[in-house]
């Protein structure tokens, strides 16, 4: 399976892991982090949003969260999506 | 005239960095992409600034983007990607031969044009890092109108140089005063390199207090803590604030009376002498400036 990621555990950023679905079974999200219990709603949504722009709807998505706001996460997501699509999987 | 006493550099793929870099303070912020990102980073680095310049915030920072040198393949992306965030310059590291200069000015209104930006917008600043970059300094300064600014290297200026950091840095004397002369020559701004040790107050000072009485109008800096003392150096003294103050109004009288000569303090005071005063004002804050 290809995986891609994007990101570092410095403060404010995140990083994101990113692996091929199969076909159907949509974008799924795991988090870990301390601010999942607060912001978890929030870092799915973003995190979906940001992958249906792209016209990506089968991806599993990791986010190791170490205070990422929106700006960065998305930034984070789109890269390690634009990674995997690319073939840069790393 | 704008102030740029200093440019902070901000890694272009540290979040925390990019979002608070502008709260210490600087004149203006450098995003970089350059020397500070990883070649295996460059990606997710341009995709995290073009985020930060479209949804955070630098206050009144003068904010510019440092790109890749025009002898790789990364330059017109990184080009494509920030200058549509509406950015105020991009730094172009390398800068050696003029042509590449207009080559960017071209480039540039192309993407303005398209993005619905008015051509013209983004300016230059060159970095000058080797010896022929700084040999051809009046050119590069004078190859395109959108250049507002040259700076000298350091590091990589040293080591085209061939020679090594001293610790008054007596081998960048000639460079340096070559920018200031070509600067000035060509009406742009001479902007000093970084002071590397960032532990070293005195000597950041000392180094500053040179630049400026060169004719520098600011350095870059690695390092929050570099602000203040940078500042405080180009911020001018109350003696000086009162005597440019005099002079200001002098002129000003003088002008509503219709009156080409103006005599301070029992002396003979012309045009230059006038645009001094106003700079010094600007840079004590009292007066806003509005040129490249």
């Amino acid at each position: 399976m290809q995986t891609a990621q994007a990101g570092t555990l410095e403060s404010m950023d995140c990083i994101v892991t990113v692996s091929e679905s199969e076909k159907g079974r949509g974008i799924t999200v795991s988090m870990e982090g301390a601010s999942v219990a607060r912001f978890g709603e929030a870092i799915v949504s973003s995190t979906k949003d940001t992958l249906k722009k792209m016209g990506v709807l089968d991806i599993s998505v990791s986010v190791q969260d170490n205070g990422a706001g929106d700006l960065v996460l998305r930034a984070r997501v789109e890269a390690a999506a634009t990674r995997l699509l690319g073939g840069d999987a790393r | 005239m704008k102030l740029r006493r200093t440019k902070l550099y901000l890694p272009g793929n540290n979040p925390n960095m990019l979002l608070r870099g502008h709260l210490f303070g600087p004149d203006g912020v450098i995003l970089d992409l350059e020397d500070a990102v990883a070649m295996s980073e460059k990606d997710a680095a341009r995709i995290l600034v073009r985020d930060v310049l479209t949804r955070g915030d630098f206050g009144d920072c003068e904010v510019t983007v440092r790109i890749n040198a025009m002898d790789t393949d990364l330059w017109r992306t990184d080009i494509e990607t920030v200058v549509p965030c509406g950015i105020d310059g991009i730094r172009i590291p390398k800068v050696e031969n003029p042509k590449d200069v207009a080559l960017m000015g071209e480039a540039l209104s192309e993407i303005e044009s398209k993005a619905g930006i008015p051509v013209g917008k983004t300016l230059i600043f060159c970095l000058l890092e080797t010896a022929l970059g700084i040999w051809r300094s009046y050119e590069i300064a004078t190859a395109s109108k959108r250049v507002a600014a040259i700076c000298p290297g350091g590091e990589d200026l040293r080591a085209d140089l061939k020679t090594t950091r001293s610790e008054n840095s007596e081998e960048l004397i000639g460079p340096r005063r070559i920018v200031v002369l070509a600067a000035h020559a060509a009406g742009v701004d001479a902007l000093d390199t970084v002071y590397a040790d960032i532990t070293n107050d005195a000597g950041l000072r000392r180094e500053t207090e040179w630049v400026k009485q060169l004719g520098f109008q600011g350095k870059s800096v690695i390092h929050p803590n570099q602000i203040p003392i940078i500042h405080d150096v180009f911020t001018p003294t109350a003696k000086e604030i009162e005597q440019a103050k005099r002079i200001v109004e002098a002129a000003a009288e003088a002008a509503a009376k219709g009156l080409g000569a103006v005599q301070v303090d029992g002396r003979m005071v012309d045009r230059p002498v006038v645009k001094r005063a106003e700079f010094t004002l600007q840079r004590a804050g009292l007066k806003s400036g509005g040129e490249k």
